[in-house]
């Protein structure tokens, strides 16, 4: 009985893994999105005329309110309510709008954002919604568009953000994103490993350092291939010569050279050395790469360029609930599929070191 | 080494694939785009789910070879 315990039995963090990404994976596909705005038409108009605004939203319940506000942000005080609302269903509504002969910019398109005030819904916006051709420039009287309301209705219920163009992908942040700090920590585990192989030539330390390594080479593709598919249907390409995706690129086949370096040498001593010194080098190069030169250009990826990734409403603490344990169950897996191939590298060894003495 | 030139070819064949269907197909776009491009984030984890499992399939064939070296010695 206690062989048959012993045989099934996982150490605790293993166990923690597969639960955290469960969590993971039903949390964060079962908890729905904000309502939002899908689309509008017309996106045009002009000084002066009356508007009919159909309106597509999404997870939106439009119907269980008898009139609801909405209003054209034109700047930070100026805005134009509507002046009735018709719901035909729960995602689909119109508006009508008057827009005033003249409005207090001196743009020739005047963008305004598109904000829905909903008592059930709670308030939101769809940023550059209609282009306003603006007929007469020149300013008017403050008072005549100050008509954003005092206060907005707040939705409190728990549910993620809704972005414009990433809408439900917005749960990708969990999966994508998650991997890349998974791939990190890997990678410094490995380091930590390569850097205690190189003081105590202990090749049990070589084979964690590799393994590791191993690991995080598949994160870093596997990243990259979801980052791939996130991109077409956000960016509408696969690839674009964007820094930090070209840098990333950059940093795996730095790791793929890696692997090349340890299946070319055959003598196990001199490969552990020369793939333990690689790894550092590999590791301080992946730094700037990664870290430091996409900050300092203008890039379409968050994170990067004045494009904050960690702050602002990208990463709310709805989505925050679901971020960090993915981050630590990729990590406990990573451990996992790492003490696997360990295992497998201290039989290798031992099979090696039995032939060296016996031969 | 036999067994890496294997798994880069899958990938690439898997790759290319993809490429190559969705970009033929605009009925599998517009399915992947429809309500809230849900199932882009269902791909995702199916190739995160898929890309574990290649990657435990190469631990297993190496981990195979190994005993039937350990078999032949005995």
């Amino acid at each position: 009985m206690a062989s048959l315990k012993s045989k099934y039995q996982l150490a605790w963090w293993k166990w923690l893994g597969v639960i955290i990404m469960l969590y993971v994976i039903i949390g964060g596909l079962a908890i729905p999105l904000n309502p939002g705005i899908l689309s509008i038409t017309p996106q045009n108009s002009r000084t002066g005329d009356t508007v009919l605004i159909s309106v597509t939203g999404y997870n939106t319940n439009f119907l269980s309110e008898k009139k609801i506000d909405a209003y054209l942000k034109v700047d930070q005080y100026y805005g134009i309510k509507s002046l009735y609302s018709d719901a035909l269903s729960d995602n689909s509504i119109h508006f009508a709008f008057a827009i005033p002969q003249q409005l207090p910019t001196n743009q020739k398109q005047v963008p305004a954002s598109l904000i829905i005030n909903s008592a059930v819904d709670g308030a939101f916006v769809l940023p550059e919604g209609l282009f306003i051709e603006n007929k007469d420039i020149g300013r008017i009287s403050d008072n005549e568009l100050r008509q954003l309301p005092e206060k907005y209705f707040t939705n409190n219920a728990f549910r993620f953000p809704y972005r414009n163009i990433l809408h439900e992908t917005i749960r990708n942040t969990f999966f994508h994103v998650a991997l890349w700090f998974a791939m990190f920590i890997l990678l410094i585990f490995s380091v930590v490993y390569s850097v205690r192989f190189l003081i105590t030539k202990d090749f049990d330390y070589d084979h964690k350092s590799s393994s590791y390594t191993k690991v995080a080479i598949l994160y870093g593709i596997l990243g990259i291939i979801t980052g791939m598919i996130w991109a077409k249907f956000t960016w509408n390409t696969f690839w674009t010569n964007d820094v930090k995706l070209n840098m990333t690129a950059i940093s795996i086949l730095i790791y793929l050279a890696y692997l090349l370096l340890r299946t070319s040498i055959n003598d196990e001593d001199k490969k552990a050395n020369v793939s333990a010194v690689y790894n550092i080098f590999a590791f301080v190069a992946l730094i700037p790469l990664v870290f430091v030169i996409p900050r300092m250009a203008d890039s379409l990826h968050p994170g990067n360029g004045g494009n904050p990734a960690l702050g602002g409403e990208d990463l709310d603490n709805t989505l925050r609930l679901f971020f960090y344990p993915s981050i630590i169950g990729l990590t406990l897996l990573g451990f996992w599929m790492t003490e696997i191939l360990v295992r497998f590298q201290r039989l290798k060894h031992k099979i090696y070191l039995y032939h060296e003495t016996n031969v | 080494m036999k067994q890496m030139y294997k798994i880069c070819i899958a990938f690439i064949l898997i790759f290319t694939l993809n490429i190559q269907s969705l970009q033929a197909q605009t009925n599998t776009m517009d399915f992947l785009r429809s309500t809230g491009k849900i199932y882009t984030v269902i791909v995702v984890i199916v190739v995160l789910f898929i890309g574990i499992v290649v990657f435990l399939k190469s631990i297993d064939n190496k981990l195979t070879k190994l005993e039937n070296l350990i078999k032949n010695e005995q």
